[in-house]
């Protein structure tokens, strides 16, 4: 994209590609070609970095997703942000009238170039194009439940200022800890007894609105053991920074001994409406 | 020929005189008096009337008496500054004399104009500006508790409600503040001037607007001895319900604010259209002009809906409606509709004008012409045009209507094409320029560097899988404050900078403005990029405790605040000092060429001796063929000269 901002109006007769690089605007076209490849590469290897020292543990489908997404989008970006600085940067660098009175003369009188024009907007729009359609594809994955293994649905209660869990299909069981099995769809039905909270789990990639006489619902996939957090990521009054509790991926064998300690029955359909449940003191 | 124009300054008093009329006693102190007087009456006598505890039909009580209170403060306020003295003399069948109009718009009275209902555009600018910069500090102050508070977990200074309060009062007066920063100054200072007008279009209009919003600013401070908001800015239902009566006062504010800037708007608008000057077609206007207008149509459009969410929200709390409350049929999902309806276009009200400004002095310190012009104007349309159509990207994971989740996606990605084309305009220009270094231009690499960081991080929020990890997260806080904190408040800050010396005819202290621009720059960026981690990792916003895992980056994040405080704090300095003491700037300091340039610094009253004549675009740097104006209206200083007086950094 960088030759198209050389080419001034009148270069309409053009000698070879390697007799115009030997000119002074030819080199100028390597400098900044190279100022913004180097700021390429450095902001490649942040895309890299970063999320090493920030996400959460992966321990769904869709958090996988996510981070497929922040990456992808991120090395697609970082060509786009080192165009821009590296010319302002060059610019700076090469061009600078100092700070001192006006620059006695003006620079070139370039109003426009149509052909960088067209070709900004059509590389725009073919950016945003793959944008859209990689947004659409991941939107479409993670809201389509996996057809090889039977969901589990969960009722999720969100209240000033704590969560509640039932589990309607295994003898309708109620905790506090949000217990999952590994490698099982889970549908979440989630609603609130009072105002707006949001039902999070970061390391999950899942997050759906707590509505007050309305059921919403997500769904996941978890497939790594382990403890994750479930937190409230709407403000909600008071104690909304402690609205939060923990849950654990367990093997499904366990997820039964567990549904069977709680004094549930795995399996066993219990008709559970979930907007009927009574706030707990 | 600037020295005469400061004298006017001083020369006061002498015409007061003469004639008599109440609106020659009546000043903000007046208006302060009368509005305090009614809003206490007022709330006493609804007090006495409509609060009894005991009786449960009267639970609605206080929030009544709460807003009777606060709306007889605005409109004894109104009475009291003289705001009505004219439209009253005019049903009488007394209409103004050529005394009272030239009283009004400020003629030889000094300082004691600025606090008057006077209808000159500059004074109004002037008026503009010192109320955000105000009303900045304050949101600042409550922006450097929060983040003290947040400096390390647990308890700490204060508990979860006045947290909640501070966050929700921060959040209304930046974005109050961030609305007028550009528009309010610069909109009614220079526009006018820029398309050789004598004055806005509805010079009473004008002062109304400013006189409106002056009494938004105690009613938003009430809301904190009112016990404060526990929703945020946003106000969302059914939290808002439950809320103390700090909800009543702030909807009301909301109200008047809204109210106030649609003055503005309509009359900005039709000043832009009508009275541009001879030979000022639209490809001749400058592209802040254009900037201001699409601005005003924007929040014309976007800002009334807040205002009839707030007027359901007041007849929610105060009268037992129910508009939003799910347990009587009202809806949660309306009020959010309509909030963000309002919400998403709001950001480029406040971003706009600024990208505006932004676009108008790069030439001016590239040498160059705009670069593509006209694709800028496109890309200023297109902005305005796509934000009404996004709000619902702000409801990804509300619950509301998924299958409009796509859609949504689309016309949020969109708005990265006008975007570019921006950033287009703005490296197209720089490109072989002589880039003269000077404080403005150190702004527009400062915009070039945040905002290009604002907008990439919008990139991921408008992805829905991603939006569903990210939204409510502190990484939307870090986004959106890159956006419009280091870019639009950054942008704000270089048109100080750059028409300061229109304004007060004195030159800014760029030596210790550049010492707070890079103050600001490295605690701005350390702050928030600490911010994107946190989000990144899992930390909500808006919330008064964390996990101590996130401390490390609160800790950074609370230290690069205090230096952005250090860095307003110089710049406020500087503003101060330079507009006591600076040196006396000449009519042209950069060597620009559009219309408000030509005229003195600061501006006599009516602006130009004769009305201007446009010739060309106002961008003809290196092309001497190219002349904006070979009439410009002002005798003395038909030349302009083209270097600047001293105070070279």
């Amino acid at each position: 994209m960088s030759n198209d901002i050389e080419e001034l109006p009148e270069a309409s007769s053009q000698p070879p590609l390697s007799e115009r690089l030997k000119t002074p605007e030819g080199k100028t076209i390597i400098k900044v070609a190279t100022v913004v490849s180097v700021l390429t590469v450095l902001l490649l290897i942040f895309c890299i970095w970063w999320p090493l020292i920030s996400l959460p543990p992966t321990m769904s489908d869709t958090e996988r997703e996510v981070k497929n997404t922040l990456l992808i989008f991120s090395i697609a970006s970082a060509p786009v942000m080192a165009l821009v600085w590296g010319i302002a940067y060059y610019s700076l660098r090469h061009w600078n009238a100092g700070s001192g009175d006006t620059p006695p003369e003006d620079g070139p009188a370039i109003r426009d170039n149509n052909r960088l024009t067209i070709a900004w907007v059509v590389g725009s729009s073919l950016l945003t194009a793959f944008l859209l359609i990689w947004g659409l594809a991941a939107l479409t994955s993670t809201t389509t439940l996996p057809t090889d293994a039977k969901p589990l649905t969960i009722n999720v209660v969100g209240q000033q200022w704590l969560w509640s869990f039932q589990y309607p299909e295994d003898g309708g069981i109620t905790s506090n800890d949000l217990i999952l099995p590994k490698d099982r769809p889970v549908i979440f039905n989630v609603t609130s007894t009072d105002v707006i909270h949001s039902f999070w789990i970061p390391e999950m990639g899942i997050k759906i609105d707590a509505n007050p006489r309305v059921t919403t619902n997500t769904l996941t996939t978890p497939t790594e053991l382990g403890m994750f957090n479930v937190r409230c990521a709407e403000l909600c009054g008071l104690n909304h920074s402690y609205m939060e509790t923990t849950g654990r991926v367990v093997n499904p064998a366990d997820f039964e001994q567990w549904v069977k300690d709680k004094g549930g029955s795995p399996g066993m359909l219990v008709p559970l409406d979930v907007n009927k449940i009574e706030p707990k003191e | 020929m600037a020295d005469t124009e400061i004298v006017s300054h001083g020369t006061a008093h002498a015409e007061e005189s003469n004639g008599g009329g109440i609106m020659r006693r009546l000043n903000m102190w007046t208006g302060i008096v009368v509005g305090v007087i009614a809003a206490v009456v007022v709330y006493v006598i609804a007090a006495k009337l409509l609060v009894n505890p005991d009786n449960e039909d009267m639970a609605q009580g206080p929030d009544q008496a709460v807003i009777a209170a606060e709306v007889a403060w605005v409109i004894g306020f109104l009475v009291g500054v003289g705001a009505f003295v004219a439209p009253f003399r005019w049903l009488m069948g007394k209409d103004q004399t050529h005394d009272d109009e030239m009283f009004l718009a400020g003629k030889g009275q000094g300082v004691g104009r600025y606090l008057r209902f006077t209808t000159d555009h500059k004074v109004v600018g002037v008026q503009y500006l010192v109320l955000a910069m105000t009303t900045f500090g304050v949101g600042g102050i409550l922006a450097l508790t929060i983040r003290t508070k947040l400096a390390t977990p647990g308890e700490g200074l204060f508990g979860g409600q006045i947290y909640n309060g501070l966050v929700g009062m921060h959040g209304i007066i930046m974005i109050v503040s961030t609305i007028i920063m550009v528009v309010g100054p610069w909109g009614n200072f220079i526009m006018p001037i820029m398309i050789g007008a004598r004055d806005m279009a509805f010079p009473r209009l004008n002062a109304l607007s400013f006189w409106t919003l002056f009494p938004v600013v105690p009613i938003f401070l009430s809301v904190a001895f009112l016990g404060g908001i526990p929703t945020g800015w946003v106000a969302y239902a059914p939290l808002s319900d439950q809320a103390p009566p700090g909800m009543d006062a702030f909807a009301v504010g909301i109200i008047m604010f809204v109210i106030s800037s649609g003055i503005g708007a309509v009359n900005l608008i039709v000043t832009a259209t009508t009275m541009r000057a001879h030979g000022m077609t639209w490809n001749r206007t400058p592209i802040f002009v254009l900037g201001v207008t699409a601005t005003s149509v924007l929040g014309l459009i976007a800002l009334p809906c807040f205002e009839v969410g707030m007027i359901e929200t007041l007849l929610d709390r105060s009268q037992a409606a129910s508009f939003f409350v799910p347990e009587q049929g009202g809806s949660q999902w309306l009020y959010a509709n309509l909030f963000w309806i309002m919400g998403h276009p709001e950001v480029y009200v406040i971003l706009i004008p600024a990208v505006a400004a932004i676009l108008e002095m790069t030439p001016v310190f590239s040498r160059k012409p705009l670069f593509g012009a006209r694709v800028a104007a496109m890309g200023i349309v297109s902005l305005v045009a796509l934000s009404v159509l996004v709000w619902a990207h702000h409801m990804f994971v509300s619950g509301w209507a998924p299958t409009l989740a796509g859609p949504f996606m689309l016309t949020t990605e969109l708005i990265s094409i006008p975007t570019g084309m921006i950033f287009l305009v703005l490296i197209g220009t720089i490109w072989r320029g002589k880039i003269w270094t000077r404080l403005p231009m150190l702004f527009v690499y400062g915009f070039l560097w945040n905002f290009m960081i604002g907008g990439i991080t919008g990139i991921f929020l408008s992805d829905v899988p991603a939006d569903n990890e990210l939204h409510g997260a502190l990484f939307v806080t870090a986004h959106f404050h890159y956006t419009l904190l280091g870019g639009a408040m950054i942008g704000a800050m270089a048109a100080i900078v750059y028409w300061f010396s229109k304004m007060t005819g004195r030159m800014f202290d760029e030596r210790i403005g550049t010492w707070s621009f890079y103050t600001i720059m490295v605690g701005f960026n350390v702050t928030f990029m600490a911010m994107f981690f946190n989000g990144l990792s899992g930390m909500p916003r808006r919330v008064a405790d964390y996990d101590p895992q996130y401390l490390i980056g609160n800790m950074i994040s609370t230290a690069g605040a205090y230096v952005i405080g250090i860095g307003m704090l110089l710049f406020l300095y500087a503003t101060v000092s330079s507009w006591r003491h600076g040196p006396i700037a000449s009519a042209n300091p950069w060597g620009a060429k559009t219309l408000e340039w030509y005229v003195p610094s600061p501006p006599p009253l009516e602006n130009f001796e004769h009305l201007p004549v446009v010739t060309g675009d106002a961008y003809g740097y290196g092309d001497p063929t190219s002349v904006h104006t070979s009439h410009p209206g002002v005798a003395s200083v038909a030349s302009v000269p083209a270097h600047t007086e001293g105070n070279a950094s």
